[in-house]
């Protein structure tokens, strides 16, 4: 479903539809948790993080332009609270230094399976999970959401100048981590 | 493969593999009921709350209109005075007759000099016209007859009020 067919729906379940709120759901669910997911990587803050994305939805679709894309505004929403999520972790030092002690510990336990499958089969997917959240959210909203720079930017609301340099120094760690391991990435 | 196309690919692979859990989907269902909640009835606490502002808002110029206007316990309003002749400045002039009774009589007393004095005045404003006229033909005997006994009563209070009574 495109996003102008998607748009009703929206309407509708703001307005306290429950069957056009399932169908919104479906519509978008994966995107937003994969989204989230690439992005971090505990399983209660992925799950946490996509429950207060469409909260935010719901609360704020009033304030969506339909001139403008709407996966363009629900990346926006997504990428702001995954950041909201990042500061109040930072804030609370003791729950960030407990959650580092989990990360440490118990780091097969809340990685999806097939997250790590997939890291074993896919080198460079591996690199970007290590890559600092910076450079990571721009390589994600580059190469898998196929956004522009100019609208990373936007999205993000950083200069674009600050875009390129993140990007370009996330792709000089990617090629500089894969071909030590021996990856086939041509420099170009 | 350039590695623009390399990471397109692994991440569309990888983003396959990542799949949202299905319970995920109730979770995101009771926040929507919940949102819906709110905005269709508001919550029942916020209701009360909003009545009980309102009611406040209602009380308290009625309160202190009461308070200023004792006045009007006997004449209802000021108009009921000047379709009989009277003037604002006479309802002020008996308002502050009745605000000096109020502060020197005891409690019981000035109730009962409220009363009497409303009496008189239902006699008063019988007999008398619209160009504040007086007419005391106009009363019956039995009329009459209350008119003084009301006087008589009031006698002591009014000494009491101008501070002519003996104690």
């Amino acid at each position: 479903m495109n996003d102008k067919e998607l748009l009703p729906w929206l309407e509708k379940a703001t307005l306290g539809d429950e069957s056009a709120f399932q169908l919104v759901y479906q519509a978008t669910h994966q995107d937003v948790y994969r989204t989230v997911a690439f992005l971090v990587y505990n399983k209660q803050d992925i799950e946490d993080i996509v429950n207060e994305v469409y909260m935010h939805m719901w609360r704020s679709f009033h304030k969506y332009d339909p001139n403008r894309p709407f996966r363009f505004w629900l990346h926006g929403i997504t990428v702001r609270l995954v950041q909201d999520w990042k500061r109040k972790t930072w804030r609370r030092i003791r729950l960030f230094e407990r959650n580092r002690q989990m990360t440490c510990e118990q780091q097969f336990d809340w990685t999806d399976k097939a997250v790590l499958q997939s890291e074993m089969q896919h080198e460079l997917f591996s690199l970007v999970r290590q890559l600092s959240y910076k450079l990571r959210v721009v390589v994600i909203l580059r190469y898998f959401h196929d956004y522009a720079l100019e609208e990373i930017a936007d999205m993000l609301q950083i200069p674009v100048g600050t875009v390129k340099s993140r990007h370009h120094l996330a792709l000089k760690q990617l090629r500089k981590r894969h071909e030590r391991t021996g990856g086939d990435v041509y420099v170009h | 493969m350039s590695i623009d196309k390399q990471l397109r690919e692994e991440l569309r692979e990888a983003a396959d593999s990542m799949n949202c859990p299905p319970e995920l989907y109730e979770r995101a269902r009771q926040s929507y009921q919940h949102y819906v909640n709110e905005k269709r009835g508001k919550s029942p606490m916020k209701k009360r709350m909003l009545a009980g502002i309102a009611a406040v808002a209602i009380l308290i110029p009625s309160a202190a209109f009461a308070a200023s206007y004792l006045a009007d316990d006997i004449f209802g309003s000021s108009s009921t005075i000047e379709q009989h002749g009277g003037t604002q400045e006479d309802y002020q002039e008996i308002e502050g007759m009745l605000q000096a009774a109020k502060g020197k009589l005891t409690e019981d007393e000035f109730q009962e000099y409220m009363e009497l004095t409303k009496q008189l005045m239902q006699l008063k404003l019988k007999i008398t016209d619209e160009n504040g006229v007086k007419h005391e033909e106009k009363l019956t005997k039995e009329e009459q007859q209350q008119f003084e006994q009301l006087a008589s009563k009031l006698a002591p209070y009014f000494e009491k009020i101008n501070g002519t009574a003996k104690p």
